[in-house]
């Protein structure tokens, strides 16, 4: 081991060049140095794109003067020949907490605690405790040696740093790595604004989930623009005086994956601001949409190490998706640039800071330009700040941040040797350090003392001991200033170490060793061969490293190519048509451009049609869940009682392998709920089940709808003693929620009213914009519509009466077990019942919900719809539908549409889905049997013309997957083979959800509807 | 269109029920039988793969006395024959490893009585807390759930389960089989645990499992040692309730659910010479099909209408799973686990195990009987149609296995015919008053 103890010593040397306090009392006399030197005959890469070869770069006092071929040295100069050697400007990170105070984030206990409604941060602040605006990274700023030290012996020179602490950060500031005072290192105070998706520090319940820290972000934004316009605003709010002042700072959003990237855009969207996105290296699995947003990213180079699969089962773990990101993320930089999208590095993230370049160049390998690479560290940070005229390269003017180095920055045996902070030398690795390698005979004691191999690089050289012919030793070795201490052990067999300590003598080594034995001997290593570097392979032509091909979603089942819309003939099938021709037996359905075009009996093949034969099988429309919870990241925003801000559309995972599975049970789309933690929780998403596409591709945006919920949940009657304190905890107390939120909603849309409608509008009189009474007011307007997650007749009646009063609609009531008591009344309002076939028992509020449910709503004349609330269970849905028969005879054409066309009438989108029918959205499904039998399953699930489930491919698929998986598993294990280090298998997936699930709380499976 | 009801030979029941809207206990169990019954016509599954078209089935006492061709058996005096052509008629439905009778309302915690307190229970008994007054009971045997396993659950060593019919005074009424067995839970090879700061879930290596198995296995051999003397100075409870056990009279249940649990769980038992092993949960049973069969361990299955296990599983393997250890020759059932009240919805999972699987429903239909009674040593009494066993039996208008023809008309428990009344049902008539429909 190799230790350059001159980089230890670099702290202690004290320079005195370029001191800027002015203002600052001198202990001693003052010692003002010109700081002028002059760097000769150098490879001056100036910017990534300039590169002056034996060229001279000139600083003087922390600043470039001149970087060329022929520059004129002014008198005085320090000249350093750096022949052979390159001058970079030294690197930048965006992203560091460099400086900045530890954020420690108490590990949040198990099980649901009592809630915090509150902030804890005491003063003239806004409401959050994760919105902190007036975070102000200057005046936190601290600078640390060691910290700038492992920094700047990785290259960088600059860093623009933040608390890595809240949704709203505060600003950040960009300080150099020089160990000067702080007075120093700042170069701008306010250079940026930061925001993220994690509450961090925050023990505040609100916002328990990512939908809620967006909306609580959009809040901000409306809040901040009312206060800006409102002298006389009714409360000193310095958080919301400091996002005003922040806010229109570039603007940097970290966030840890794909899906984040895209949602942080598309909050900046609404407020007109392109945020600066760190992503989590995995932008390479949705290139386009993350290109569409049109962000500059900021990439970390953290890769997954190889998993150890040595043991099969224990490998049986790791999911294809985690597979193909250890095989891929390397390459993620170079899709990146590819695509077209800006982007700088960060070393935020990584294990072990040395590994930045070496990562870097293993992305090169991937086929990532060095030009990209240096852009991506140098022109383009700097310039994301503002600063492109300060730091980032090498012009005139620029401060005297550069790094010197043996070759070319982004080679394998690269080395940094010094590190150039304004002007200031600080030395990584000896500049000029004798090359000793080659193999020397080795003499202790005037005796042979064996062979002594020193290989390795000129800086970083190897040392091997060869006491046999066979038996090699690798000794620790230290070496300094020419001063060389070998000590090893020289037989395996008997214990003891030899120490040598010596220096180099012409070319070979002599001094002196002390041998275990304890007597003192001379010892010297004379040349005899010099070292011979092994020709390196062709590197001029390197070949760029390959993987496997990116699939959509980026998960096992994932397509490669999306399937496409086709036009399709299926022919003699019995065709369950929902409309009033009823079930057609053989018959044929025409698909064409995504939409159903003909149905009847014998019709022509349209030109390239696929003809596919439903002989014996059964046509139907795509089954339609009313209440899920699949494809989302998060379900509740229990913080509040009121959370009709939040939308489920804001996270919604286009990645959940529960997409698949619900096709292989034949439904088509699925409306995604918010949970049933709030009287009136958030706006739910409906989405057609399109594997592989885009969130927006897959949603259904007409549909407006949202979650309310009553009962025991809401209540918080489960939750155990800790949840005693958020209103409300009894049925009395949530009749009065809703009358004070509608009441608040109504004067809210007539603020609004009044406004819009005077002649002169003047911005500065309009109301606050408040997006969680905008819902509300949508609700009273006939533009939102409520599904409600209901139990007992008691408050459901309530609530009917509430929605009277207030004059506004209940369009759903879900679960509604007991809808048997009031079906009447619901059928009175036009209500709707979504409900379980035949679930009960499982908490006190269900103790008299009876399977006949459906039918008695059913025959009262309410539009009844089956659904699951479960991922598991929404894949039968044909199944639970058909209980519908078994208890209370619903006829089983009815029955069927109680999973298609019913909820597709709920959903007020049964102008296009739910029925087979000539203009209709082509969401089909042939099953092998009667499709209320246990024994149906789907040959094919279509949605829109293009069939996303087809079990013939499901098979081909899981016989490709275990091809695949077993390509990836032999290439790490010859990864293990050479050495490289590994983890422990681990999968890790989101969590999936059910209505009553807050976030870390386990819940049973039964106690979650 | 009340379909069900009217279909079978119910109707006294219905108005019973009408009649008495105060009436809100479980009905009566039923009377011992009192004369011979024959019940012809009807399509007889037997329960070991065989089907009697236009079939009889005689029962006296309480017990078969003929299954054959309508118009074979001997006419016995004073039998009272029933004609239930068109009809399908099957053995009762076994729910194996269920918390039936031991809870009521899942949040209600006075009414849970399935989870001692402790790691090591081997003497507490779900016998003497099962519940014959349960209201979720008779909802069972309206869908065929005519017999139920009742199995304590938590700590290491949960207890011993019994096999209760769903009909009965009591539970000394009711049992079928007292003390079938001692149920462990093997600790689990891969655990799972929640990232707060990506709401993710993390699946690894569970570190804290040798603890445990040491723990097992220290109990076993103590419990052997205790045994081995045939007064001991001081009873122990404990090891004393193992003695069956050790002995091969009663059934050893190991929960374990991934491939190599499964295995150290079935060598442990070996290791103590344990004759009757279960494995129960199995979601990787298929991995270890031939150790399972080479050892001959049975497999008690989770509900296999679940999700599969891994996201890169087959789709449907959970609902292929018991057809794919049967095909492999290991002896299988399929339960509801501690899902008591949907333990009424078993016989469709045996139905799905058919429809997505490569078993006939005449297969699929030993998993929820034949094997489940195989498996608990109840096979001379339950689980097939066959002369001497008992009359536990259904008649239904179709296929029990789908919700399509799973409509029970006539329950007989021992030879008695069951009251299918059940709570949701009062309820159900209920307000069908109140909406004139009736």
């Amino acid at each position: 081991m190799f230790k350059p103890l001159s980089t230890l010593l670099a702290g202690l040397i004290v320079s005195f060049y370029c001191q800027a306090q002015e203002t600052f009392p001198q202990n001693g006399a003052y010692d003002e140095r010109p700081g002028r030197f002059a760097f000769t005959n150098a490879t001056i890469v100036v910017d990534p794109k300039t590169t002056i070869e034996n060229g001279t770069l000139l600083i003087e006092n922390g600043t470039v003067i001149q970087a060329g071929k022929q520059v004129k040295l002014p008198a005085g100069a320090v000249t350093i020949d750096l022949k052979g050697k390159y001058i970079y400007p030294s690197l930048i990170d965006l992203d560091s907490d460099y400086g900045m105070p530890e954020v420690r984030r108490e590990r949040p206990a198990g099980g649901r605690q009592t809630p915090q409604l509150e902030s804890n941060k005491k003063g003239a602040f806004g409401w959050n405790q994760a919105i902190q605006s007036e975070n102000d990274a200057s005046l936190i700023f601290t600078p640390d040696a060691k910290k700038a030290a492992d920094l700047r012996k990785i290259g960088f020179g600059t860093v623009l740093v933040h608390p890595h602490d809240g949704i709203v950060r505060g600003n950040g500031a960009v300080v150099t790595l020089t160990d000067e005072p702080a007075n120093k290192a700042l170069l701008n105070r306010k250079a940026s604004a930061h925001f993220s998706f994690s509450k961090g520090t925050s023990s505040q319940t609100y916002p328990s989930s990512t939908m809620g820290v967006v909306a609580l972000l959009r809040q901000n934004y409306y809040d901040a623009e009312w206060y800006a316009r409102t002298p006389k605003a009714k409360e000193a709010n310095l958080s919301l005086e400091a996002f005003n002042e922040i806010k229109n700072l570039p603007s940097f959003f970290e966030t840890g994956d794909k899906y984040s990237v895209l949602r942080a855009d598309k909050v900046g969207d609404e407020f007109g601001v392109q945020y600066i996105i760190k992503g989590g290296g995995d932008e390479y699995q949705r290139i386009s949409e993350i290109k569409a947003t049109k962000a500059t990213l900021i990439l970390p180079v953290q890769f997954p190490e190889a998993y150890d699969v040595a043991d099969p089962w224990d490998a049986d773990v790791i999911s294809m998706s985690q597979l193909k990101h250890w095989e891929m993320a390397p390459k993620n930089p170079a899709e990146v640039a590819k695509a077209g999208i800006p982007f700088a590095f960060t070393s935020a993230g990584l294990k072990n800071k040395a590994d930045f370049l070496k990562n870097i160049k293993t992305a090169i390998e991937y086929g990532l330009t060095k030009e990209k690479a240096l852009e991506a560290l140098t022109t383009l940070p700097a310039a994301l700040i503002k600063a492109e005229n300060q730091i980032g390269s090498l012009k005139p003017g620029m401060l005297a941040n550069f790094i010197i180095t043996s070759g070319d920055l982004f080679n394998k045996d690269n080395v940094i040797y010094e590190n150039w902070v304004q002007g200031k030398k600080f030395i990584i690795s000896p500049i000029n350090a004798p090359d000793i390698r080659g193999t020397y005979s080795l003499s202790i004691n005037n005796q042979p003392g064996g062979k002594l191999q020193i290989s390795g690089s000129a800086d970083k050289p190897e040392y091997k001991v060869v006491v046999q012919d066979s038996v090699k030793i690798t000794p620790k070795a230290v070496l300094s200033n020419e001063l060389l201490t070998l000590t090893y052990q020289a037989d395996k067999k008997v214990p003891g170490t030899t120490r040598l300590t010596g220096w180099r003598n012409g070319t070979g080594l002599s001094g002196e060793g002390v041998l275990p034995s304890g007597s003192v001997v001379p010892w010297s290593a004379t040349l005899t061969e010099k070292f011979q570097q092994v020709a390196a392979a062709d590197t001029a032509v390197a070949k760029i490293k390959e993987t496997g091909p990116v699939v959509y979603p980026f998960v096992g089942f994932g397509n490669e190519e999306l399937p496409k819309s086709e036009t399709v003939l299926i022919r003699n099938a019995t065709v369950w048509t929902n409309e009033k021709e009823g079930i057609l037996q053989n018959s044929d359905v025409v698909v064409q451009n995504g939409k159903i075009t003909k149905v009847g009996k014998s019709l022509n093949a349209p030109s390239g049609a696929k003809t596919i034969d439903g002989t014996g099988k059964h046509l139907t429309s795509g089954i339609i869940d009313e209440h899920s919870h699949i494809a989302l990241f998060t379900i509740n925003e229990g913080g509040q009682t009121s959370s009709a801000e939040v939308r489920m559309s804001d996270v919604i995972n286009p990645d959940d392998i529960n997409i698949y599975r619900q096709l292989a049970g034949g439904v088509t789309a699925s409306h995604l709920l918010h949970g049933s933690a709030n009287s009136i929780g958030g706006q739910s998403a409906m989405i057609k089940l399109k594997w592989g596409a885009t969130q927006s591709e897959m949603l259904v945006p007409d549909v407006k709808t949202i979650k309310f919920a009553l009962g025991e949940n809401v209540k918080q009657s489960n939750w155990g003693d800790v949840a005693r304190v958020r209103f409300p905890q009894t049925r009395m107390g949530v009749e009065q929620v809703y009358f004070d939120h509608f009441l608040r909603a109504k004067e809210y849309a007539k603020s609004w009213k009044s406004f819009n409608g005077t002649s002169k509008k003047v911005a500065a009189n309009a109301p606050r914009r408040d997006i969680e009474l905008d819902a509300l007011a949508e609700i009273l307007d006939n533009q939102r519509f409520i599904t409600c997650h209901s139990y007992v007749q008691s408050e459901i009646n309530m609530l009917m009466h509430v929605a009277d009063s207030l004059k506004f609609r209940i369009n759903t009531f879900t679960h509604i077990l007991e809808g048997y008591k009031l079906a009447d009344g619901m059928a009175k309002r036009g209500i709707g019942g979504s409900t379980f076939a035949d679930w009960w028992a499982y908490k006190m509020e269900v103790k008299e919900a009876i399977p006949y449910n459906a039918a008695l709503m059913y025959h009262e004349g309410v539009t009844v719809a089956i659904n699951s609330d479960d991922a598991e269970m929404a894949r039968r849905l044909n199944q639970e539908a058909a209980k519908t028969v078994e208890y209370g005879g619903v006829p089983e054409e009815e029955a069927w549409k109680m999973v298609t066309l019913n909820p597709a009438k709920l959903l007020h989108v049964d102008n296009r889905m739910g029925s087979i029918k000539a203009g209709k959205d082509a969401d089909l499904v042939l099953w092998n049997a009667h499709p209320l039998s246990v024994y149906a399953r789907p040959e094919f699930t279509m949605v829109e013309g293009t069939v996303y489930f087809d079990r013939k491919k499901d098979e081909e698929k899981q016989k490709s997957m275990q091809l695949e998986r077993e390509k990836l598993i032999q290439k790490m294990l010859s990864d293990k083979s050479e050495g490289k280090p590994t983890q422990k298998p681990q999968a890790t997936q989101p969590k999936m959800w059910h209505c009553e699930d807050i976030v870390g709380v386990h819940t049973e499976h039964e106690g979650t509807r | 269109m009340i379909q069900k009801i009217i279909a079978g030979t119910i109707n006294t029941l219905i108005t019973l029920a009408a009649i008495s809207p105060a009436f809100s206990q479980n009905p009566a169990p039923a009377l011992p039988q009192s004369k011979p019954m024959v019940l012809t016509g009807a399509t007889i599954h037997v329960g070991n793969g065989q089907v009697i078209q236009n079939g009889v089935i005689a029962f006296d006492k309480g017990i078969i006395t003929y299954v054959g061709a309508a118009g074979s058996n001997p006419a016995a005096a004073g039998a009272e024959t029933v004609e239930v052509k068109g009809k399908h008629i099957f053995p009762g439905v076994i729910s194996l490893n269920t918390t039936v009778g031991l809870q009521e309302i899942a949040t209600v915690r006075a009414t849970l009585d399935f989870a001692e307190v402790g790691e090591i229970n081997p003497h507490v008994r779900a016998l003497v807390a099962y519940n014959t007054d349960s209201e979720v009971i008779p909802t069972l045997r309206g869908n065929g759930i005519l017999v139920s396993q009742a199995v304590p659950q938590g700590g290491v060593i949960s207890g011993s389960s019994s096999v209760f019919y769903s009909d009965g005074w009591n539970w000394e009424d009711a049992v079928l089989k007292k003390d079938d067995g001692i149920w462990v839970s093997w600790p689990p090879f891969l655990a799972s645990s929640f990232n707060y700061d990506d709401f993710s879930v993390s699946t690894k290596r569970n570190d804290k499992r040798q603890e445990v198995i040491d723990l097992i296995r220290a109990t076993f051999s103590e419990a052997k040692g205790y045994n081995a003397v045939a007064e001991p100075a001081s009873v122990n409870l404990r090891m004393a309730a193992l003695k069956p056990v050790l002995a091969g009279t009663a059934n050893l249940y190991i929960r374990a659910e991934y491939a190599k649990d499964i295995i150290e769980a079935v060598k442990l038992a070996k290791e103590f010479d344990i004759k009757r092993v279960v494995i129960v949960g199995g979601d990787e049973a298929y991995k270890v099909a031939a150790f399972l069969k080479e050892n001959q361990v049975s497999v008690v299955l989770n509900p296999t209408h679940r999700l599969p296990g891994r996201v890169d599983e087959n789709v449907y393997m959970p609902y292929e799973l018991p057809g794919l250890l049967h095909k492999a020759g290991v002896k299988v059932a399929i339960t509801y686990a501690d899902e008591w009240w949907r333990t009424r919805n078993l016989a469709f999972l045996a139905g799905t195990s058919s429809g997505f699987g490569n078993v006939t429903p005449e297969e699929a239909l030993q998993f929820v009987t034949k094997n489940a009674a195989e498996i608990i040593g109840a096979e001379r009494e339950v689980g097939t149609l066959e002369k001497g066993k008992h009359a536990s039996l259904i008649v239904s208008e179709g296929d029990i296995l789908d919700m399509r023809g799973n409509v029970v008309g006539m329950v007989f428990v021992k030879g008695g015919k069951v009251n299918l009344d059940d709570k949701q049902k009062r309820l159900y008539e209920k307000y069908k008053t109140k909406y004139g429909k009736k």
